[in-house]
C-alpha cells in the first residue's frame, strides 16, 4: 500500500474516475525501491480501462515482479482531463505503484496493440518528460522499448524508440536485464549498450540501420550500420507454454474494466490461414498448453483475484484439442463457485451449442459467426473456411435450442471483391431468418422472432499477412461498399429483421496508411501529436483532417501506403524481421488468392510456411509435414 | 443461515474509491477468503449482501456498514479474522456481530451519521471558520435547497443536526446529523448554506469528511436514543430531545 499519492486530493476530486491514477489495486506489487537494481515501467498506451485488459502485461508484470532484482510497475494514458491537469500543473507522468515519475525509471516498455495509439506513446513520453526522440535521450531518461503486434512494422514509429521486442516476451528479458546491469555498472553508453543488445535475439534496435529509398519512395535497401548488428531479426518464441511464468495472481482493479474477469490462454497461434489475419501469422505455430497446467490455474487464479468470471483465450478456442475436458471441468468447478463462464467465439456445432446452453441464458445470449464475406468465392479468396451450409446448420440447430439471436461479421474491400460478393451478405443474411422461419413454425416461436446484427468493417491490409502487397480501398470505395451492402439487406425478404452496422472509414484509412507505414511517416506522428492528437483510437478525438493536413505539410502522399498496388519483388518497410513465416510462403498464398484456391489448416497439412524452422507445436504433431 | 452484520473502516487511498466499487470489491474479497456467502436463487446468483448508506467518493471512515448472509461460519471472529487476510490496507473489518432474523437491513435501520469535517487547506476559508460556523448554528431555521427526484425543495435543516462539537486546535467540527430514510443532512448541504450565508459558495471538494459511525434508533422506556449499529459502549449512546 502506498499512501503516498502523486496528486493532492483536490486534483484527484476534480477529475474523472480518480481510480485511475491511485494503483493499491488488489494483487498490485509493491516493493522497497532501494532493494532492486531494475525500474521497469510498463504502459499501454490507452486509457487504464483498456490497458488493464491486456494479459500480456499481466504476464511481464508478473514475470518481472518474480525476479527479486527488478521492480515492475503500471502507467496507463491520462485520460484527457487528467492529460490537462499534469500539463497545467507541470507535474510529471507517475507509475501507479511507486507514484514516481517515468523518468526516474530505468526502462518504460510501451506494448503496442493497435495503430491507431501511436500518439498516445508520445504523450506518455511527453508527459514523462522524457525526449520524444530516442537520439535525444541520455542515461538520465529511461531505456524506451516497444512490443505487440504492431512492432511487426515498426517502421513508423522508430525515432521514438531505443529498441523494440520482436516476440514473446518471455524468453528474453532476464538476459536483457542482465546486460543493462552490467551495462550501468561498467559504464558503457547508452549508444554501446543498445549495439550489445542488438546481438540478442528477438532485438531491433533501430538506430542501428540505415534504410535508403528509390526515386518513387520505395525502398532500396535496409542495412545495419555495423557488421556485427544482424540483417534481420528474427522473432523470439516460448517453445513449451506449458512451462512459462503464467499470472494466477493477476491485479484486480477496483474500477469496472473491459476485460473484466479471469483470462485464461489456453494456447498460441491458429492453425487456420485466413489470408487477411495477422495474428494467424505472427503467432505461428500454434502451440497448446497442458490442460492439467490450465486446470491448476483456473482455480488458482479465481481463489487469488475472487473474480466471478472466468474466459477463455485464445485465437481459435475451438481448436484446442483438449477443449471438451476442460470445459467440463470448469463447468463443474464454477458451478460450485457460482462462477460465469464466458466463452469466446466457438464454432458453432453441436458441441459448442450445448456448451453454451449450460453456461449461458439461451434467451440472452446470441450466435456469433464470421464468415468475413458474402461468396463463396470471396471466402475461398480469403480462405476462411466456413461454408453457407455451416452457418445454415449450426443456425437450424441452435434455433431449436431456444436462441434466436444471431451476429454475422463481415469484411469490406477484400481483394478481387465484386459487387456480388457485396451483395452476397444481404443474402446470407436472409437466408438465416429463413432459416428461422422454416425450423421455427409459428406454434414453436413464444411470440418471438429472430433478429440478426450484420456488421461490416473495412479491410486493413497488414504486414506478414498474404494480403500485405494488396492496395486498400479508398474511403469513398469504402462507403460506397457500405452503402451497396446497406441496399443489399434492404431489397431482402426478411429485412426488416436485419440490423446493419458499418465502420468509420476514415479510421481505417489511418490504420491503413501507419500499419504498411515506413520511416518517412515518424515525422507525420510527431507533428499530429504536436498539433493536438491523441486517443486516435476514440472516435470523438480522432481528427481526420488534421492528419490529412499534416501529410500535405510534409509532402508524403497517404495514398503511397493504402490504395499503391505492389510488386512481387518490392522491399517492404518491415522486412527487415522475420517473423517465422518467409516471404516466398506468404507470395505463393497471395498468387492463390487471386486465383480463388483456398489453403489446408495446419492438422490437415502443412503448408511449409517456415515456422517450423522452431521446431515446436503443431509442427511436430507430425502431420504431412511439407 | 447466519445474518451477519459487519463494521468496516475505509482509509488511505480507497477513499477514491466509488460505492458501486467497494461493493464490487467486496464481493470479490468473500470469495478470496472462501466464506460460505448465501447466494440468490437465479441464472445469475449473486451473494447476499447490502450495505448502509452509501460514503462520497473522496471521503474516509471508521464506521461502514455491510449485512451478509452465510450459510455457516466457525464463529464471528474467524468471519472477522478471514476477511481482514484478504484485505487491502485501508479497508479493516472492525467488528462482526449476528444479527437476529428480523432484524432491519442496515440501510433502513440507519437514522443517524456521525462526520468529523475540516476543510482541505488549500481550499479553506480565509476567515475563522469555526467560530462562524458556530454562530451559524445558532440561526433558529436554517434553509437550504435540497435537491430531489422532482426538482428542489426548501427545507430547515436545523432539526436534522443532533449536535456539534467544535474543535478549535484541531480546525474540526464534530457533527451528528439525521441520515435516515425519512431525512438526510449531508454535510456538504449544511456548509453550502453555511458558506452562503457568507455570501460564498462551497467548493465542492473543498470538505474533507470524515464518518465516524453510523446510528440506528432505540427505544429505552419512554425515552429514544440513538447509538452506533455495532457498540458495547454506552457512552455513545446519544438521547433525542422528546
Amino acid at each position: 500500500m502506498n499512501y503516498n499519492l502523486a496528486l493532492s486530493d483536490e486534483t484527484l476530486l476534480s477529475i474523472e474516475k480518480p481510480e485511475r491514477y491511485i494503483g493499491n489495486e488488489v494483487n498490485s506489487v509493491y516493493k522497497d525501491k532501494n532493494a532492486v537494481d531494475i525500474r521497469f515501467a510498463m504502459c499501454f498506451p490507452d486509457v487504464y480501462e483498456i490497458g488493464m485488459s491486456h494479459l500480456g502485461i499481466q504476464i511481464l508484470y508478473g514475470l518481472f515482479n518474480s525476479y527479486e532484482d527488478v521492480w515492475c510497475e503500471r502507467v496507463y494514458s491520462p485520460w484527457t482531463d487528467m492529460d490537462k491537469v499534469l500539463r497545467d500543473k507541470d507535474i510529471p507522468l507517475f507509475a501507479l505503484e511507486s507514484q514516481e515519475p517515468i523518468r526516474n525509471f530505468d526502462f518504460l516498455g510501451f506494448t503496442i496493440q493497435y495503430e491507431m495509439c501511436y500518439t498516445n506513446i508520445l504523450q506518455v513520453l511527453d508527459l514523462s518528460k522524457i525526449p520524444l526522440l530516442a537520439a535525444d535521450r541520455t542515461w538520465d531518461d529511461p531505456i524506451v522499448v516497444g512490443g505487440g503486434p504492431c512492432t511487426y512494422n515498426p517502421e513508423p514509429i522508430t525515432d521514438f524508440f531505443d529498441f523494440f521486442y520482436i516476440g514473446e516476451g518471455e524468453t528474453r528479458y532476464r538476459e536483457i536485464f542482465d546486460l543493462y546491469k552490467k551495462a550501468r555498472k561498467d559504464g558503457v553508453s547508452r549508444q554501446e549498450f543498445l549495439r550489445q543488445l542488438s546481438h540478442i535475439p528477438g532485438m531491433y534496435v533501430p538506430s542501428l540501420y540505415n534504410v535508403e529509398y528509390n526515386d518513387d519512395f520505395t525502398i532500396k535497401s535496409m542495412k545495419p550500420i555495423y557488421d556485427d548488428v544482424p540483417e534481420t531479426v528474427k522473432k523470439e518464441m516460448c517453445t513449451d507454454l506449458s512451462k512459462e511464468f503464467y499470472p494466477t495472481k493477476p491485479v484486480v482493479p477496483y474500477i469496472k474494466i473491459t476485460q473484466d474477469r479471469v483470462v485464461l490462454e489456453v494456447m498460441r497461434g491458429c492453425i487456420r490461414g485466413c489470408r487477411f489475419c495477422q495474428a494467424g501469422q505472427l503467432y505461428k505455430p500454434l502451440r497448446e498448453k497442458d490442460v492439467e497446467y490450465l486446470k491448476q490455474h483456473a482455480i488458482e487464479s479465481l481463489k487469488n483475484t475472487g473474480y466471478e468470471e472466468i474466459s477463455l483465450s485464445s485465437l481459435s478456442s475451438s481448436d484446442y484439442s483438449k477443449l471438451p475436458e476442460l470445459l467440463d471441468f470448469l463447468i463443474e468447478e464454477c458451478n460450485d463457485k457460482k462462477v460465469n463462464i464466458s466463452l469466446p467465439s466457438l464454432r458453432i456445432d453441436a458441441f459448442s451449442l450445448d456448451v453454451m446452453s449450460k453456461v449461458q441464458d439461451v434467451k440472452k445470449s446470441s450466435l456469433t459467426f464470421a464468415p468475413e464475406a458474402g461468396t463463396q468465392r470471396m471466402r475461398d479468396v480469403i480462405n476462411k473456411g466456413l461454408t453457407e451450409e455451416d452457418i445454415l446448420r449450426g443456425s437450424h440447430e441452435a434455433f431449436l435450442g431456444g436462441w434466436n439471436k444471431v451476429k454475422l461479421y463481415f469484411m469490406l474491400g477484400l481483394p478481387t471483391e465484386t459487387d456480388e460478393d457485396i451483395l452476397g451478405i444481404g443474402d446470407i443474411a436472409n437466408k438465416v431468418a429463413v432459416e428461422y422461419f422454416e425450423t421455427m413454425p409459428k406454434e414453436k416461436r413464444n411470440g418471438r422472432t429472430i433478429d440478426i446484427v450484420a456488421s461490416t468493417s473495412f479491410f486493413v491490409p497488414k504486414p506478414f499477412t498474404p494480403f500485405q502487397w494488396a492496395p486498400m480501398n479508398t474511403k469513398e470505395e469504402f462507403l460506397d461498399k457500405a452503402n451497396k451492402t446497406r441496399k443489399g439487406i434492404m431489397s431482402q425478404l426478411n429485412q426488416k429483421h436485419i440490423k446493419y452496422n458499418w465502420h468509420e472509414a476514415d479510421a481505417s484509412m489511418m490504420e491503413g496508411i501507419l500499419a504498411r507505414g515506413d520511416r518517412r511517416l515518424n515525422k507525420v506522428i510527431l507533428k499530429a501529436y504536436e498539433s493536438g492528437c491523441i486517443y486516435d483510437a476514440w472516435g470523438e478525438y480522432f481528427h481526420f483532417d488534421v492528419w490529412m493536413k499534416i501529410f500535405d505539410e510534409c509532402g508524403i502522399d497517404p495514398f503511397f501506403y493504402t490504395t499503391r498496388e505492389r510488386a512481387d519483388d518490392e522491399i517492404f518497410p518491415w522486412d527487415i524481421l522475420n517473423c517465422g513465416v518467409t516471404k516466398s510462403f506468404l507470395l505463393r498464398e497471395w498468387k492463390n488468392a487471386l486465383a480463388g484456391k483456398p489453403s489446408s489448416n495446419c492438422r490437415l497439412g502443412c503448408l511449409g510456411c517456415g515456422a517450423a524452422s522452431y521446431g515446436v507445436g503443431v509442427c511436430t504433431e507430425g502431420k504431412n509435414n511439407a | 443461515m447466519h445474518k451477519l452484520r459487519l463494521k468496516f473502516s475505509k482509509n488511505g487511498p480507497i477513499k477514491f474509491i466509488g460505492h458501486l466499487d467497494v461493493m464490487r470489491y467486496f464481493q470479490k474479497a468473500i470469495r478470496r477468503a472462501e466464506i460460505d456467502v448465501k447466494y440468490s436463487e437465479g441464472f445469475s446468483p449473486h451473494q447476499v449482501i447490502s450495505f448502509a448508506q452509501p460514503l462520497s467518493v473522496g471521503a474516509t471512515s471508521d464506521g461502514e456498514y455491510m449485512d451478509m448472509t452465510v450459510n455457516s461460519m466457525i464463529s464471528t471472529e474467524d468471519i472477522k479474522n478471514r476477511l481482514n487476510e484478504f484485505m487491502n490496507e485501508g479497508i479493516e473489518i472492525i467488528s462482526v456481530v449476528e444479527l437476529g432474523d428480523s432484524a432491519e437491513k442496515a440501510m433502513t435501520a440507519a437514522y443517524a451519521a456521525k462526520y468529523k469535517i475540516r476543510f482541505r487547506q488549500s481550499l479553506k476559508p480565509d476567515f475563522d471558520w469555526i467560530s462562524e460556523f458556530k454562530k451559524y448554528l445558532d440561526n433558529d431555521k436554517l434553509p437550504a435547497m435540497k435537491k430531489t427526484k422532482s426538482g428542489e425543495k426548501e427545507i430547515d435543516m436545523k432539526p436534522m443536526i443532533f449536535s456539534c462539537e467544535c474543535d478549535e486546535a484541531d480546525e474540526s467540527v464534530t457533527l451528528l446529523l439525521s441520515m435516515s430514510s425519512m431525512a438526510t443532512l449531508k454535510p456538504s448541504l449544511l456548509f453550502g448554506g453555511f458558506m452562503n450565508s457568507k455570501g460564498l459558495e462551497l467548493d465542492n471538494n473543498a470538505l474533507d469528511i470524515h464518518r465516524i459511525d453510523i446510528y440506528r434508533l432505540c427505544e429505552d422506556g419512554d425515552k429514544s436514543y440513538i447509538e452506533p449499529f455495532i457498540t458495547d459502549d454506552i457512552s455513545t449512546r446519544f438521547y433525542l430531545n422528546v
